[in-house]
């Protein structure tokens, strides 16, 4: 019973910290390297918020405001010129997610930063104690992931957005302002990954480099996503569930590498990775 | 007036000596850096010893991820895994086994073997037909991670978080370590800088510039690949090895993903593809961090960090496109490369057994889901025809071509080249049946010049020298008359990217001419052509099957051209075989006209 919360819960964590990520890949075709900086801007804006006596939950809203404002200028001076090489891409905003923590680090120090927990305790759920916070995070992921598919499927930026995911070039010849699609999406995927952070604060610890951790797993859930939503959250589930499974019954090392390596096995047996089922 | 006279000779006189000059400049540049760094230690304070022995080892494998990344255009994370591992191995043998020169030598052997194996793994893991740059970077990025973890688990074996210290090292003193890592350093980019002036070396290039076209020259990019990544994984653990002795400390980090990314940082600032550049600018940052980091940690990543998105963005070169343009802009760095001259070869015999069937098809299907492209074809081409395949647009004739030269794309029934059937064969194999391809769009190695394109379209022939440049390429006589016709055999220093659309066009013609194939498969040749281009590849066409027996397949949209060219021509209607016989019968059709005109749609 235990492991199947810590399944789900874990699913929950992974689709949440990946699906900003996905966002940007899937319509910018870029690898945001940069992901994981975002995701500590958004735990250091919780850190903010705690030291102005916010309430803890005010940090979201708050670390996606800041989290997109901070995308926006990123697209604008650093993505946007390297539109056509999306390996140097990956490079530029590697680079940017050095400056970023080094900034924090000038900024808060390198050592550990305590935030309040979102919501302490645990509660009885089918017969065990459980975690209340990773159940408020399986629900937060539900939302997210609502609110993303009625992005994409209700609005007319998910319209615009699913245009160019298919055929960029027709979608500008349609007079799509794709420039436009690309910066807004890249604003919305790095505020998803702020927020991300936010909700990771009372289950990770805060430091300048926490990002860089989460970026790997979020890159590889992504890549056997190929850029659909719906493979995301089924890579997150079976993988997650590998992660923990692993972590319990063989050792915890092996859990921590499990994502990365089956991912990259499945890419290996089929490109379009979990996205064709 | 005899001024001037008195320059042209002079520039003259240089042209002619300049080969030989270039061909020993690395030589003579290693040496001088050999012997500059063997008395370096004398001036030089401890410290600086201490941390450029460090700076040297990373610029040797700052060298190995040049020629990855920069040269073959497989951006790779994995480098630090595969030193990692050669050090561990080496620390591991040292502190288990001993260090005896027995055993170093069993330490230095496992320290290359060891890496070089999972490089081929890895390399294997990585390439494979339809693999993507993207999914390589992946691997190499998993890799170091996968590594640090079973180093991290490795408990006492391999000191798990703590690293290992404390072995015995080579009898070396500091001085002497700089010495050895100095002349690794030395060979490493000496060695790397004449195989990418060499022949072999413009391979690496092309299959950068276009994978595809290296598989349809019958080249093998991926086993080219492949073999790089573990040769290269050797020498990174090798430097591994050198690390582990002179440093005596292996810690995780050193096999970590993080490193992987500086190594790609230092060859980005110093300059990819240039060798030189990444060297220098390795050695440079990592002394210039030793130094400053103890003062301003902080600030110090955050200027790196700045300068490596602004290089990236501004100046991809790196700080060597800098020195590049200043040396251009000097009167004495603009010279003129290397260019080998075209002979004539003795074209193979004609195709023996004239009467069989050189290709067929038996009851090809293809569809994508639940529409069918191509359906029930049959179709035999024999040696000397020219069979023309018509048909209106999305009547299924690239699909077709695809499936003649790719055995591994799924469709059903049977294909086979001279009695071999193609099921299964990637297209470099096929080649390797005497197929050779032209594409609808032209497919040439963009950064390299006519002259080198060429050399690679005989490479699967005669082989290309991994240390020298050959003085001549031999290209068959059809060959050479594509390119005198078009005047490409003027143009031979002139980089591809430079040429016009028929130019280019006709060089990948002479290209797959050049592979001497003896059926060969011609998608749209002449679209966007001028008129006078047109007759030309015309009349090399009718050549090549006329006097030497070459079975084409053509798909063309101009009837005229068909009419004046063809043998037989094939009519591919809505997926399937309308009509197959001489010109005048197939011009003459009714069938032909409602197709043109659109009437069948009706």
């Amino acid at each position: 019973m235990l492991l199947i919360l810590d399944v789900l819960t874990t699913a929950a964590i992974l689709f949440v910290t990946s699906i900003g990520l996905l966002a940007i890949f899937g319509v910018l075709k870029i690898i945001n390297f940069a992901h994981g900086a975002w995701i500590t801007i958004g735990a250091y804006c919780a850190v903010v918020a705690a030291k102005l006596g916010l309430n803890p939950w005010a940090a979201a809203p708050l670390a996606f405001v800041v989290g997109a404002a901070l995308g926006g200028l990123a697209e604008l001076f650093i993505i946007r010129p390297l539109y056509r090489r999306p390996l140097d891409a990956i490079l530029a905003t590697w680079g940017l997610g050095i400056v970023i923590g080094q900034l924090i680090t000038l900024g808060f120090g390198r050592d550990v930063q305590f935030t309040p927990n979102l919501l302490p305790g645990a509660v009885q759920l089918l017969g065990v104690d459980y975690s209340a916070y990773r159940l408020v995070a399986l629900g937060a992921a539900l939302v997210i992931g609502a609110a993303f598919a009625f992005t994409i499927e209700g609005t007319r930026l998910g319209l615009s957005a699913r245009a160019v995911i298919m055929n960029e070039a027709l979608a500008r010849g349609l007079g799509i302002d794709t420039a436009r699609v690309r910066f807004v999406t890249f604003m919305i995927g790095a505020g998803l990954a702020s927020l991300a952070g936010v909700l990771l604060t009372p289950l990770a610890s805060v430091d300048p480099n926490m990002g860089v951790g989460w970026l790997i797993g979020a890159f590889m859930l992504v890549m056997v996503s190929n850029a659909s939503f719906l493979a995301l959250a089924a890579a997150c589930l079976v993988f997650g569930a590998a992660q923990v499974l692993i972590s319990a019954f063989v050792s915890p090392i092996f859990g921590s590498i499990a994502i990365a390596v089956l991912a990259a096995v499945t890419l290996r047996i089929s490109p379009k990775g979990f996205s064709r089922a | 007036m005899p001024e001037d006279a008195s320059a042209i000779g002079l520039s003259g006189s240089a042209e002619r000596g300049r080969p030989r000059l270039s061909r020993a400049a690395p030589f003579v540049v290693a040496a001088l850096a050999a012997a500059a760094l063997w008395a370096a230690p004398l001036v030089l304070d401890a410290f600086a010893v201490n941390v450029l022995t460090r700076s040297m080892i990373y610029a040797t494998l700052a060298v190995t991820v040049d020629l990855l990344w920069g040269f073959t255009g497989i951006l790779t994370f994995g480098q630090a895994a595969f030193f990692g591992v050669g050090a561990y191995a080496t620390a591991m043998a040292l502190s288990y086994l001993g260090a005896t020169p027995e055993w170093m030598a069993v330490a230095l052997a496992l320290a290359v073997v060891a890496p070089a194996a999972l490089g081929l793994a890895v390399g294997w893991l990585s390439f494979y037909h339809r693999s993507t740059a993207l999914y390589a970077s992946v691997i190499s990025l998993v890799l170091p991670i996968v590594v640090t973890q079973l180093i991290y688990s490795g408990g006492e074996w391999t000191g798990s978080s703590s690293g290992l210290v404390g072995f015995e090292v080579l009898p070396l003193e500091l001085e002497g370590f700089f010495r050895l890592s100095a002349f690794a350093l030395v060979a490493a980019t000496l060695a790397a800088w004449v195989f990418v002036r060499s022949d072999a070396g413009r391979a690496l290039v092309a299959v950068r510039d276009n994978d595809a076209r290296c598989a349809y020259l019958g080249l093998s990019p991926k086993r080219l690949q492949i073999a790089l990544t573990a040769a290269l994984a050797g020498v990174a653990g090798l430097a591994g090895f050198i690390f582990a002795n002179a440093s005596s400390v292996v810690a995780p980090e050193n096999a970590g993903f993080l490193f992987g990314t500086e190594l790609v940082i230092w060859v980005a600032l110093g300059g990819r593809g240039t060798l030189l550049g990444p060297v220098l600018g390795t050695v440079a940052i990592d002394y210039l961090a030793a130094n400053l980091s103890g003062d301003l940690p902080f600030l110090w990543q955050l200027l790196l960090g700045a300068t490596f998105v602004a290089v990236i963005i501004l100046l991809p070169g790196g700080l060597a496109e800098i020195a590049r343009r200043v040396w251009s802009a000097l009167p004495i760095g603009r010279s003129a490369g290397f260019t080998p001259r075209l002979v004539a070869r003795s074209s193979r015999p004609a195709a023996d057994g004239a009467g069989a069937p050189l290709l067929t098809i038996e009851g090809l299907a293809k569809s994508y889901g639940s529409l069918t492209v191509l359906e029930n074809i049959d179709l035999e081409v024999r040696a000397g025809e020219l069979v023309s395949l018509v048909g209106p647009n999305g009547a299924g004739k690239t699909t077709l071509m695809r499936c003649l030269s790719d055995g591994t794309e799924p469709f059903k029934g049977a294909v086979s080249i001279g009695g071999v059937s193609t099921a299964g064969l990637t297209p470099n194999r096929i080649v390797a049946l005497g197929v050779g391809r032209k594409f609808q769009v032209a497919s040439v190695f963009e950064s390299l010049t006519v002259a080198d394109c060429l050399l690679l379209a005989r490479a699967s022939h005669d082989g290309l020298s991994p240390i020298g440049r050959a003085e001549t390429i031999g290209l068959p006589q059809a060959a050479l008359n594509v390119l005198r016709m078009t005047g490409l055999d003027r143009m031979l220093a002139e980089p591809a990217r430079l040429l016009s659309h028929g130019q280019k066009q006709a060089l990948e013609l002479a290209m797959v001419v050049a592979l001497e194939p003896r059926l060969i498969l011609l998608d749209e040749p002449t679209a966007g052509l001028t008129k006078a281009e047109r007759t030309t590849i015309g009349a090399a066409l009718k050549a090549l099957t006329g006097e030497l027996g070459v079975a084409a397949v053509l798909v063309e949209h101009d009837l005229d051209f068909v009419r004046e060219i063809s043998s037989r021509i094939v009519v591919l209607h809505q997926g399937r075989l309308a009509l197959d016989g001489t010109v005048e019968e197939v011009v003459g059709s009714e069938l032909v006209r409602t197709i043109y005109s659109g009437a069948a749609h009706g």
